[in-house]
């Protein structure tokens, strides 16, 4: 257990550090692979040096031998020097000798050191009693076989006969007394040929032949080699019977370094490669593992962070599981909510804390979350807190997790408390119901619109007791108010309301509105601006219905308009009387005084003559006066169905002396069903004020002519006489031509009464009298009925 | 001896002009009398008398109520013809049977209008103006 984790804390080690795991694989790989290739360097150096020694031993093993058969030959050739020292058979044998012996070039016999026997002769004849003991280049070699009495061999040096050989020379003793020597001449070529060396692969290796200069002591090279032998790149064998140093030399003795170095070269770039990618191996988990911790450190800060939220959460947080109910998780805000504690909670399920009337309604849409019906359900519902209290809720249930038939395993529920504002909503709705009630009973319409487009976001259901329309009506088009105000007060309503608003001024104003049913109805608007940062935003008012009070005070003002125009006729009245009285009575009290003061009996009956004609005229005064007062006071009015036509017929009998006399035309106009009711006193004395006056104030110069007529005009029924006679300058006129006791020409019948009796008496009927008129062009009376 | 006056009546009252003509004749003041039956008669005479360059009246006793051309009408005429006459007095006094309020303050705020007089006229009355 121990060493398991040991290992793997040492595992775990290298893994934390995969530049120095590299490093050290690195290292150990470059040393094995070195150290190997070391190894491999020395086997192939000791192989080599092994061939070249073989290599040298067969080849001076062929030389040995040669010179072995070349001592033989020259003993064999001493064998023919008989007691008196002369050769027997010399050219016989050495023909034998040669022919047995291929090797040899030639034989020679040196008596007394003179080459005296040569065979072959033909070819060697240059070389024939050459004394070698007295020649320079020979002379040291010939003496040391005669010292040593052994063979050896000279050269190879330049043969006297020509080409490079070697010269085996044999002492020959005769009783004890030299004699000369038995000679072999070998050339280097069939030396170097029997030798083997020749033969031999010379791919690796050279060979060199070597021998100190017996004359200079200097070591002299025979092979036309390049190479010399250095150091360690040779193996040399020494042939004692030439002294000659026998050399192969390694064609190229660094091949095995270099091959060695690249070797090496090749390790320390496999190592390097292993190494990094161990390296890279162990780099990767480390990255892997440093991006695990921070990741894993990241979660556990989030979930620290959502455990937080979780339990710090303004809403009650639950996680429900789907089958069994049971609570498995919950927050404290829930928890807090309930009245239990968060442990007490997780041995609960859902239905132990719901309202009884609620437990139906929450299963049944937890199952529809956990079939999946729907992914989220919102609704409200009623907890039970530990102590018994209805907590009411708004509960959001979603699917947390799920099973392979993507069931939900389990539930998130989200709770929120509202308890507070069922109550207070309940409150809101009371309110508002009241005021909603409040102001549907005010007897007028309640509205709300937008300051700029009146458009309006609100109206009472007044408006459909108003108006007729139904607030969905108004309410639904943007342009309602505007369209349906009557059309001779729209511009002036809008562009008063509209100046106001601007204004931020709250205003109150009348105007008339068309209602559904066509009828005009006259409203009030009591309107109040809604600033919003001192803009009007909102009008707000009520409109009332003041068509009654419009209708009350259009009589009213008649009614004024009627009793002023009556009370100026009546201060006028009473003026005319008390003026025309008092003209009378001044006559009177002048006349008086007058008669009082005067002597003279003819002048007094005279005054007593105007005295007469005064109260004549007083009585008169007095009479039309009566008649007036009675029009005025509608005395004895009666009125009865008078057909038109035939009453201006009768009326007109009258006139028919004057008419006939002046020449006037009268055209009556009125056709004959015309009947109206009147008073027929009243119509008779209208008429003859009238058509008297048009023919009195006729035009002298013109055919005079007078029309009647009677025709409808707004509802009403008029009368209308029209003559072309002298006309009224109704500039100057107009407030004096129904006046009492006005007269405007200086006609002698002219009493300024007619007109002022016709005034009054279709004013007591209830009707009026206009005229029309020009100077100089006629006039119309028009009297309405 | 006192110069002989002319006197204008202007009233649509035939019988008051003979009262007031018996009235003037009881004075030896004046030289003559003319009447007028209303305003536009009393006019177009004026106009003539400053167009003849006769001599106008020294007194002008003016009615209120009269058909045709009242003696206001006269009176807005009399103040248009004013400047054609500066160099002779030209007195005018109301003479009516109106005692409303109204003829009386209007009489009076008219510059051109020296009194107002009530009937009935008394010789008393005949005198202040004379004199």
């Amino acid at each position: 257990m121990n060493i398991t984790k040991n290992f793997y804390r040492i595992i775990n080690w290298f893994f934390d550090k995969p530049k120095f795991f590299g490093s050290i694989v690195f290292t150990t790989l470059s040393f094995l692979f070195i150290y190997i290739a070391f190894q491999n360097y020395k086997i192939s150096k000791e192989d080599k040096k092994t061939e070249m020694t073989n290599t040298l031993n067969v080849i001076s093993k062929n030389i040995e031998q040669l010179l072995k058969n070349s001592y033989t030959t020259t003993l064999t050739l001493a064998l023919t020097i008989n007691d008196e020292g002369i050769p027997q058979d010399f050219d016989l044998i050495a023909k034998q000798l040669l022919e047995s012996n291929n090797s040899i070039s030639a034989v020679e016999l040196v008596p007394n050191g003179v080459i005296k026997y040569i065979y072959p002769l033909e070819e060697n004849k240059a070389a024939l009693n050459l004394d070698i003991l007295n020649a320079e280049l020979f002379k040291k070699e010939a003496l040391k076989s005669i010292k040593t009495k052994k063979i050896y061999f000279a050269g190879p040096f330049e043969l006297t006969q020509g080409g490079q050989g070697i010269v085996g020379r044999l002492p020959i003793f005769v009783k004890n007394k030299f004699w000369g020597f038995s000679a072999v001449v070998i050339s280097l070529d069939k030396l170097l040929k029997t030798s083997g060396i020749q033969s031999i692969k010379k791919e690796n290796f050279y060979f060199q032949l070597s021998k100190v200069n017996p004359n200079t002591g200097k070591e002299v090279f025979y092979l036309p080699e390049s190479i010399k032998p250095e150091k360690n790149n040779y193996v040399k064998r020494y042939i004692p019977d030439g002294d000659w140093n026998l050399y192969i030399i390694d064609k190229d003795s660094n091949a095995l370094l270099k091959l060695f170095l690249i070797k090496i070269l090749i390790s320390i770039l496999v190592a390097f490669t292993i190494g990094y990618f161990m390296f890279m191996l162990l780099e990767k988990p480390k990255e892997l593992k440093y991006l695990i911790q921070s990741q894993a450190k990241k979660l556990i800060k989030t979930e620290l962070k959502f455990k937080a939220i979780f339990d710090q959460a303004a809403i009650g947080i639950v996680n429900v599981d789907a089958e069994t109910k049971k609570i498995i998780d919950v927050n404290e805000r829930f928890c807090n909510l309930l009245g239990y504690t968060v442990d007490e909670m997780r041995e609960m399920n859902f239905q132990e804390i719901t309202h009884p009337d609620d437990i139906e309604k929450s299963l049944k849409n937890v199952e529809s979350i956990k079939k999946g019906i729907t992914d989220e359900y919102t609704f409200e519902k009623r907890y039970l807190s530990k102590e018994g209290k209805i907590i009411w809720a708004n509960l959001t249930i979603t699917r947390f997790e799920k099973n392979d038939n993507s069931e939900a395993t389990t539930l998130i529920a989200l709770i929120q408390d509202i308890t507070e504002l069922k109550k207070n909503k309940g409150l809101i709705i009371n309110s508002q119901q009241r005021i909603e009630s409040l102001i549907n009973t005010i007897d007028g319409i309640v509205w709300e619109c937008d300051a700029r487009t009146f458009e309006f976001s609100f109206i009472s259901k007044k408006v459909e007791n108003i108006l007729g329309y139904t607030a969905e009506e108004w309410l639904s088009n943007k342009t309602f108010w505007q369209d349906h105000i009557y059309i001779e007060d729209k511009n002036e309503t809008i562009d008063f309301c509209l100046n106001r608003t601007r204004a931020s001024l709250d205003h109150d104003f009348e105007y008339r509105m068309v209602a559904k049913d066509g009828r005009i109805v006259w409203l009030r608007d009591i309107v109040n601006v809604v600033t919003e940062n001192n803009k009007p935003s909102k009008l707000r008012g009520i409109m009332i219905n003041i068509t009654k009070t419009k209708e009350i005070e259009n009589d009213l003002n008649n009614s004024f308009d009627l009793v002023t125009t009556q009370n100026k006729r009546l201060l006028n009245f009473s003026y005319i009387v008390s003026h025309n009285l008092r003209s009378h009575t001044s006559n009177i009290s002048s006349l008086i005084e007058l008669i009082e003061t005067t002597e003279d009996e003819h002048e007094r009956n005279e005054m007593i003559g105007l005295l007469k004609t005064v109260s004549n005229s007083l009585n008169e005064t007095l009479t039309n006066l009566n008649e007036v007062v009675n029009i005025q006071t509608n005395i004895g009015l009666i009125t009865e169905k008078i057909n038109l036509k035939s009453y201006i017929k009768k009326s007109l009998k009258i006139f028919e002396e004057q008419i006939k006399l002046n020449e006037v035309i009268v055209n009556n106009l009125v056709s004959d069903d015309v009947e109206i009711i009147y008073n027929p006193a009243y119509l008779e004395s209208i008429l003859y004020n009238i058509i008297s006056n048009a023919i009195r104030y006729r035009k002298k110069d013109i055919k005079s002519n007078i029309s009647i007529k009677c025709y409808n005009e707004n509802n009403e029924k008029v009368i209308e006489i029209a003559d072309n006679g002298i006309g009224i300058d109704l500039e100057k006129n107009s407030d004096k031509i129904f006046g009492m006791y006005k007269t405007f020409s200086s006609h002698n019948e002219s009493r300024g009464l007619g007109l002022f009796i016709t005034k009054s008496q279709i004013d007591a009927m209830g009707g009026k009298i206009t005229v029309e008129s020009e100077p100089n062009v006629g006039t119309i009376f028009k009297i309405f009925i | 001896m006192m110069n002989k006056k002319l006197i204008w009546i202007v009233d649509d009252d035939s019988i008051f002009k003979i009262i007031i003509k018996k009235l003037i004749a009881k004075f030896e003041n004046f030289e003559n009398v003319l009447t007028f039956s209303n305003g536009e008669e009393a006019c177009r005479a004026f106009k003539e008398t400053l167009d003849t360059k006769q001599k106008l009246p020294d007194v002008i006793l003016l009615d209120i109520e009269m058909p045709i051309m009242d003696g206001w009408e006269f009176m807005n005429q009399f103040n248009i013809l004013k400047d054609d006459f500066k160099d002779q007095q030209v007195d005018v006094f109301i003479l009516s049977s109106s005692i409303t309020i109204e003829d009386k303050l209007r009489a009076k705020n008219n510059p051109n209008i020296k009194g107002y007089i009530t009937k009935p006229i008394s010789l008393t009355d005949i005198e202040k103006i004379i004199s």
